[in-house]
């Protein structure tokens, strides 16, 4: 009898103590919460929120406040006032250099090679892994990408007698040469092709224009401007090109006849009088997300029922003869997460956002909704279904050639305004020594880099 | 002596009435310090807060996210010495103060001069004048570089029909993009052509009939009358004017960004703080850009204030001795 009472006493007691711990783990449970913010609103924070609900399901206990309409200088300002949230995300590689360097995101490579890590070289595409570095930390993991390539006219390239899009820079000249048309007054009527800062390119010309040589944009700390030679090469062709095909062999004259052309260049987003949409122009660089402005509407999902405003195609780059081995590549840049300096949780936040960038639901639906292809590797996190005509913005994205540039802090990426300015400097004829502006240009992006570590 | 009704209502109606002296109100200092309270609070914390600090932050490093490091005179010494477009700015900011300031003032008395003319309908004309001035400069500037467009402006298309075969390119061109914004500066002349109209309305009519009377040409009319007279004006619009082409921004900006702008030949010290500051997250640096701007605009304004005495005439003495 002694003894049951004895037992039943440890039994209570027992019992007593593992509700205790039960209900000392729910509470401390309950405290595991993550915030996160986004730029996102309306659909796109509908199926942000959707994919973090799926990860709250997936990590009972774990609870996940997700905050939209957030843009970076916002998390940026929060941050530095140490009321930032746990994860963060950057529009865009050029401002990697911004949140990893001013040390706003954290350095991720012991949760990267840790027990619960992830192997990014396996898992992203190299575009995305090469870019999530800045100032050789790696501080952020690849959302989606928007991919830059080469669109031609088919039926323009056909009539003039070409069946493929171009695939060298020799060849570029060759069809533009072929595909411009010039008025009776002189002026240019139709374009082949625009080598020129500032002609629908979103500041970017001047990247486009370097990966098709294969320049790169840092050798070290140090910017490569002045010591890659291929810069200098770029822009000889630059000048070669404006002058052969629009000038009649006189840079002066092209260059001139060429602001003009720009100068009256259909609206970008008419999707009416879009310069390639008219025929105004042949080829051109754009990003991914202008080819439903190229077809039947300029809404996304309709991309699939292209018929066609403009007979397009889309090709890699044409690359200088000696980087041949780069053609079918483009550019490539990515949304990015990281974790807040002074973040509370970081295990947890890991944990969240290792699943935001690795899911492929979530990848498909973006995809399909945006037109901005995952940084995933697996085919898995591409649409089910998507046009034929779509299909080589994948094999841009997954060449290894592939790039963004090489990132350092340079606040809102001015060494590519930088470069840009110089281009546009340059096809102006202001600047009369490439290789002395390229030097100069070195140098200032240098004390940038200098003053902002 | 008594006070009437009358001097009840308007003490001061006859010569040498002497006003009644006025009771003593009892308001409480806290009510008064209530009532003070929104202004006071909005000059501590919107103007006299930002501007210490801005000038903390002049000699510091500060990005934003890191706490400010001390670095002594390094933003000035960067400024003067190492930055080039430091210099770009602020010689573009110089050349469009000392063309647009003087051409401004011309102009603007020249319509105020045209618009007092009109027997009929003159408010007509004045508010068709007035008008551009309200329009957002925004969209003020996007129209002018729609209107003055190389390839398709209406502005080229007259001046190549009639006669000039290759008009300049305006905004598009370094050479010719800033003579684009005075035009638009020009444009929206109407603010400064009202203070300058008010000014010629108040000048005595008596003064021209004697003049007329003594044989004056309309030009010595204007020249030895008018002229003078409006000095005052043009005193008051010359040190704002100077002080907003110093912060000259959105006309440019907004230009700029249309044109795609790579040249720098729209960049203005404005936008030079601005770029330091939202672009390069330099904020220690832009704040001492803010600081030599307030000293350079403090110098310019000093400098007229002190010319002035040659060449204001105040009629009834200046508000400045």
């Amino acid at each position: 009898m002694r003894k049951n009472r004895m037992f039943a006493s440890i039994a209570v007691i027992a019992l007593v103590a593992s509700s205790l711990v039960a209900a000392a783990t729910g509470a401390q449970a309950a405290t595991r919460t993550v915030t996160v913010w986004s730029p996102y609103s309306g659909g796109n924070l509908a199926m942000w929120d959707a994919a973090i609900k799926r990860i709250e399901t997936a990590n009972p206990g774990l609870d996940i406040k997700s905050v939209g309409s957030i843009d970076m200088a916002k998390s940026l300002a929060a941050i530095n006032a140490g009321n930032g949230p746990d994860i963060s995300i950057s529009n865009g590689n050029g401002n990697l250099g911004w949140f990893c360097g001013t040390g706003a995101w954290q350095n991720l490579n012991a949760l990267i090679s840790g027990k619960n890590g992830i192997n990014m070289s396996a898992t992203f595409n190299a575009a995305s892994v090469a870019s999530s570095i800045s100032n050789y930390k790696r501080c952020a993991l690849p959302l989606y990408s928007e991919v830059f390539g080469f669109y031609y006219n088919k039926d323009l390239l056909s009539k003039a007698g070409f069946a493929n899009p171009p695939k060298t820079t020799t060849e570029l000249l060759t069809y533009s040469q072929k595909l411009t048309t010039f008025n009776a007054d002189g002026s240019i009527k139709a374009a082949g092709f625009l080598p020129w800062a500032g002609y629908y390119g979103f500041d970017m010309d001047s990247m486009w224009l370097g990966q098709m040589f294969g320049a790169k944009w840092y050798g070290g700390n140090s910017s490569a401007f002045s010591t890659d030679r291929k810069w200098a090469e770029a822009f000889a062709w630059q000048k070669d090109f404006i002058a052969k095909v629009y000038g009649g062999g006189d840079f002066a004259k092209g260059s001139k006849l060429l602001t003009k052309f720009v100068a009256g260049r259909g609206g970008e987003w008419s999707g009416t009088d879009h310069d390639f949409i008219s025929g105004r122009v042949a080829m051109k660089w754009d990003a991914n997300w202008m080819s439903p402005m190229f077809c039947t509407g300029d809404d996304w999902a309709m991309a699939d029922k292209c018929t066609a405003k403009v007979n397009f195609g889309i090709a890699g780059f044409p690359v200088s003869p000696s980087n041949i081995s780069a053609y079918g590549s483009g550019v490539i840049g990515q949304g990015q997460m990281g974790i807040s300096k002074g973040s509370k949780n970081v295990k947890d936040a890991w944990i969240v956002m290792k699943a935001l960038a690795t899911d492929t639901k979530l990848a498909v639906a973006w995809d399909g909704a945006n037109g901005a292809p995952s940084s995933l590797l697996t085919k898995e996190a591409r649409p089910a279904n998507y046009p034929a005509w779509y299909q080589p913005i994948y094999d841009i994205t997954e060449h290894p050639r592939t790039a963004y540039h090489t990132v350092q802090n340079t606040g809102e990426h001015l060494e590519e305004s930088m470069l840009q300015n110089l281009m546009a400097s340059w096809q102006a004829g202001d600047t009369a020594n490439i290789k002395t502006a390229l030097a100069d240009l070195a140098q200032r992006v240098n004390q940038i880099i200098v003053r902002n570590n | 002596m008594s006070l009437t009704r009358a001097h009840a209502i308007s003490p001061f109606k006859k010569k040498g009435d002497i006003a009644p002296p006025r009771k003593k109100l009892k308001v409480p200092r806290l009510f008064i310090f209530l009532c003070l309270s929104p202004w006071l609070f909005g000059i501590i914390f919107f103007t006299a807060y930002p501007m210490v600090s801005s000038f903390y932050q002049s000699f510091t490093k500060f990005n934003l996210i890191e706490t400010p490091q001390w670095v002594g005179l390094d933003n000035f010494h960067r400024m003067f010495f190492e930055d080039d477009d430091f210099w770009k700015a602020l010689k573009n900011t110089i050349w469009i103060s000392a063309i647009s300031i003087p051409l401004r003032i011309c102009f603007a008395i020249f319509t105020a001069w045209v618009l007092t003319k009109p027997k009929r309908g003159s408010s007509i004309y004045r508010t068709i004048f007035f008008l551009p001035s309200m329009v957002p400069a925004v969209a003020g500037t996007m129209a002018f570089t729609y209107i003055f467009n190389p390839a398709y402006g209406p502005i080229n298309k007259m001046l190549e029909a009639i006669g000039i075969k290759e008009p300049p390119f305006w905004f598009m061109d370094p050479a010719w993009s800033k003579w684009g914004l005075i035009l638009l500066g020009l444009w929206g002349i109407g603010d400064t052509m009202i203070i300058f109209l008010a000014g010629l309305l108040d000048v005595p009519t008596s003064l021209y009939e004697a003049a007329e009377l003594e044989g004056a040409s309309g030009w010595q009319s204007f020249r030895y009358i008018t002229l003078p007279l409006m000095t005052p004006v043009i005193f008051f619009s010359t040190v704002t004017g100077v002080i907003g082409s110093f912060q000259y921004f959105t006309q440019a900006y907004v230009a700029s960004g249309q044109v795609n702008d790579y040249s720098h030949s729209m960049y203005f010290y404005a936008t030079h703080i601005y770029h330091s500051a939202f672009k390069a997250y330099e904020m220690g640096y832009a704040s001492a850009l803010a600081w030599v701007l307030l000293v350079i605009t403090l110098l310019c304004t000093l400098v007229i204030l002190k010319t002035q005495k040659r060449w204001v005439h105040y009629p009834n003495g200046s508000l400045f001795k």
